[in-house]
């Protein structure tokens, strides 16, 4: 008779080793510099430890050695696809302590541009995204034809591509050149199309779904318990979105929604509300270009001639609501002493910056809340028992930037 | 809109150098061994010079391939570049030489030129010939396809085996064990978990691939590729894709029973024909099957330790086998070397014919006219000019699934083979037998 086939025979017959394995930090689908370190039973994720610090930069050390001009400029690079939301979060917390009132015309053009690069920014998530999961040529390309319309706008708003240094402390940078307002609106007419394409692709290709549905199912509790934000924990069904959740600027003016998923999300989940969040910042940014007071930049630019662009405070082509600006930009760059946090939505979550002030040309400290550091740390748990191939997946979907982590 | 046209003329004339670069060479050179060199030493040395000639003869084909395969590759690589582009909205390599049709060309210097590096902890012997064991195949796997493409030239005859389908088959399975000797020796573990991969996937792609072919065999009766192509002449209705001549026995006073099995038997081969390419791609590792590469996985996969000509030849042989299944698969369901619509192969040879007479007309010996009219056989061009459309038409086609599908992960790419593209291929086996005999 032959024996039966224990597990325990089997571990005896059949040995087989766990197999070691460094996943970057040089690897193609780490999205930069991250390295995890995971053990394999074959092709099983057993174990995995990501490796961070990498790309560490001392950011918060190079805040309270540089003025708040120089690091206004600096802090752009910490989340280098939503440079937008990083300056945004410290000029937010830097107004709060000075208690300075930005105008509502700069509020707008805030929201216009954080919209803009969160538009961006999930733009090219999404072209990554399809690389992680093995469409290696196709997919990209097409985010990235919206995405560069994107940065040319964004290039002739804020000279820059990437490292905008636009929203300061105490409103933004410059008005809008002619004919931006107009270009921008022409592309939102045509964006959610261009959403549509990339669905068409995507959203009912069999092998796609059978990628990404119920693949690295993050339970709503343990999203919580890791303090995971942003896409990734609406898609587990926490209705957390800063906008929505605690308005800031004028985000309690405009009607958009929140997409949530109302299940513990998986990966196709986390595309979904990312998609949809997609079509309802296009939306945004439709409305502010309706509800901007003082109407585009074109027209603005019209009614100053009356005044030859004064600028000064009292003038009702200038001042009061349609100014962008009040604070000076210079070296001599002052904030209150005092202590402030401001938190904004990102595109990857919550993005919280902390100062303390002496009323000095530097800051005491700054301490940043970076979501990609949050969302990273529950990636262990999300890969056990996954395949190699379901890392990829995985860590694509809840869209870390390394540089955020790292600071 | 416009610049799509624009770009695909550009495609197109690219397309059209290539095609007279590589036959140009090709056939140049096999006419010039094969028929020029023997004549002229015959009628130097007579009688003793028999044997010479004779071995020049027998060594066309070996020159023949040995030419093909690194121009044809020059082409696919590029031709798939711009493709990709195309579908893309980019322009792709456009530099080097006219609109960059000599890209892969300064891209091949490259790689002979560059070091080559081996691995700390590498198997050399084992690591030295992997490129050499994934390549062979593709060489001697194109030697019996020559006669299927040449329409049984004589230069060519001999290489034609009676089982030529049966020979392919069985060369075909090689290559993998190149990739895991590769895998393993490289002494890294992508590599050899893109080779136990590459593995599993030849094992459960061969399957139902064999038995797809296995029943294009049964309904053409024979394992001659020569003869496969042969029995597809005529028009579209007689291609094995549409039950290899089944709807044209149909006429008006047929019984039902007939029609409807001759319907369902088109239905079969079409399916047959869908089957063949899914198992063909993971057969030559495309997308969306190219797990043992699997770049933002496994980096590279089996290749990602080796560089230079090692490299080269790696990527030669992967894209020769993706052109030996494209062409396998015109010669098997496509109809070969003949014209889809029954007019269009005589217009075409006879109006070649009519040309050459008005150009050169007749001309006596060793005069231009008559290189050119001994060179071409109008017969001949127009066989080859039929199959390579379909061959490279069935390359785009694999370029534009590139471009288009992700990648499947390892435990659902074998749960299709064995659960759905087995099971698949058994029944439509048993399906063809049983309609052909109704038909």
């Amino acid at each position: 008779m032959v024996p039966e086939m224990t597990e325990e025979l089997r571990a005896n017959k059949l040995k087989t080793d766990e197999m070691l394995i460094n996943m970057g930090p040089q690897h193609p689908a780490t999205h930069g510099v991250l390295r995890l370190i995971l053990k394999l039973d074959g092709e099983l994720v057993k174990h995995c430890e990501p490796v961070v610090g990498h790309l560490h930069r001392a950011q918060e050390w190079q805040g309270q050695n540089r003025t708040w001009f120089q690091y206004q400029a600096l802090i752009d690079r910490v989340d280098y696809l939503s440079g937008m939301f990083t300056s945004w979060a410290l000029a937010r917390a830097a107004e709060k302590i000075d208690d300075v009132k930005v105008p509502l015309r700069a509020e707008y053009m805030r929201v216009i541009v954080a919209e803009m690069n969160r538009l961006t920014s999930h733009l090219l998530w999404l072209g990554t995204f399809g690389i992680d999961l093995g469409a290696m040529m196709g997919l990209p390309f097409y985010p990235f034809r919206e995405r560069e319309e994107l940065l040319d706008l964004l290039e002739a708003i804020a000279g820059q591509r990437m490292m905008f240094n636009y929203i300061r402390i105490g409103g933004v940078q410059n008005e809008a050149p002619p004919g931006w307002f107009a270009r921008l609106f022409k592309f939102t007419g045509s964006f959610p199309d261009r959403i549509d394409e990339y669905e068409a692709i995507l959203s009912n290709n069999p092998i796609f779904l059978k990628r990404t549905k119920a693949v690295g199912i993050l339970p709503r509790k343990l999203a919580i318990d890791y303090g995971v934000t942003g896409p990734t924990l609406r898609a587990s069904g926490v209705a957390l979105d800063l906008r929505k959740v605690k308005p800031y600027s004028v985000y309690d003016r405009l009607d958009f929604a929140v997409p949530v998923c109302n299940r513990d999300g998986d990966t196709y989940d986390r595309y979904m509300c990312r998609i949809i969040e997609m079509h309802e910042s296009n939306k945004i940014i439709r409305q502010c270009i309706e509800q901007i007071p003082g109407g585009t930049a074109d027209v603005l630019r019209e009614k100053r001639k009356a005044c030859s662009a004064c600028g000064k405070a009292n003038c009702p082509h200038c001042g009061g609501d349609l100014a962008i600006m009040v604070k000076k930009q210079n070296a001599g760059l002052r904030v209150k002493a005092g202590e402030g946090f401001a938190a904004v939505e990102s595109p990857r979550g919550v993005l919280g910056c902390y100062i303390i002030s002496t009323g000095s040309d530097t800051a005491y400290r700054i301490k940043w809340r970076n979501p990609s550091f949050s969302n990273l740390a529950v990636l262990p748990e999300l890969l056990l028992d996954h395949q190699i191939a379901d890392i990829m997946a995985i860590f694509g979907s809840i869209d870390v930037i390394l540089p955020d982590v790292d600071r | 809109m416009n610049s799509a046209v624009f770009e695909i003329g550009k495609f197109a004339r690219l397309t059209l150098l290539w095609l007279c670069i590589i036959f140009g060479a090709v056939w140049g050179v096999s006419w010039s061994i094969g028929v020029l060199l023997p004549a002229v030493i015959l009628s130097q040395s007579g009688e003793s010079g028999r044997f010479w000639a004779q071995l020049l003869q027998a060594l066309v084909p070996v020159v023949a391939v040995a030419l093909f395969v690194p121009l044809n590759t020059c082409y696919m690589v590029l031709a798939e570049r711009r493709l990709l582009a195309l579908f893309t909205v980019r322009k792709g390599p456009n530099r080097v030489g006219p609109d960059g049709a000599f890209q892969t060309v300064a891209d091949a210097l490259k790689l002979l030129l560059k070091e080559e590096i081996t691995p700390r902890g590498a198997d050399l012997l084992m690591y030295t010939l992997a490129p050499v064991i994934f390549f062979a195949p593709s060489i001697i796997g194109v030697m019996p396809l020559l006669a299927a493409v040449s329409g049984n030239h004589p230069l060519f005859t001999p290489v034609n085996l009676p089982t030529g389908v049966f020979y392919i088959l069985a060369v075909s399975s090689i290559p993998v064990v190149g990739v895991v000797m590769g895998g393993w020796a490289s002494n890294n573990k992508y590599s050899l978990v893109g080779a136990l991969r590459s593995a599993a996937q030849a094992i459960s792609y061969e399957i139902p691939l064999l038995l797809s072919i296995i029943t294009v065999c049964l309904l053409a009766g024979t394992l001659d590729f020569v003869q496969i192509a042969d029995n597809q002449r005529g028009s579209l209705l007689n291609w094995n894709i549409l039950g290899g001549g089944a709807l044209t026995h149909l006429g008006i006073g047929s019984p039902w029973w007939s029609i409807a099995a001759a319907l369902l038997l088109a239905a079969c081969c079409i399916l047959l024909f869908a089957l063949y390419v899914i198992c063909a791609c993971a057969e030559v590792n495309r997308t969306p099957f190219d797990l043992p590469e699997a770049e933002s996985e496994l980096v590279s996969g089996f290749n990602t330790e080796y560089s230079g000509i090692k490299f080269a030849i790696f990527f030669l042989a992967e894209y020769t086998n993706l052109f030996i299944v494209s062409t396998f698969a015109a010669v098997m369901f496509l109809g070969g070397g003949h014209a889809p619509f029954p007019g269009l192969e005589d217009a075409c040879i006879s109006g070649l014919r009519g040309l050459l007479a008005a150009w050169f007309g007749a001309c006596t010996p060793f005069q231009l006219g008559w290189l050119v009219n001994s060179l071409v056989n109008p017969a001949t061009v127009s066989q080859v000019f039929w199959i390579i459309v379909k061959s490279y038409a069935l390359v785009w086609f694999a370029s534009l699934i590139r471009a288009t599908l992700p990648r499947l992960r390892i435990d659902q790419l074998m749960d299709y083979s064995w659960k759905r593209l087995v099971p698949l291929a058994l029944i439509l086996l048993i399906a063809v037998t049983f309609l052909k005999e109704l038909v």
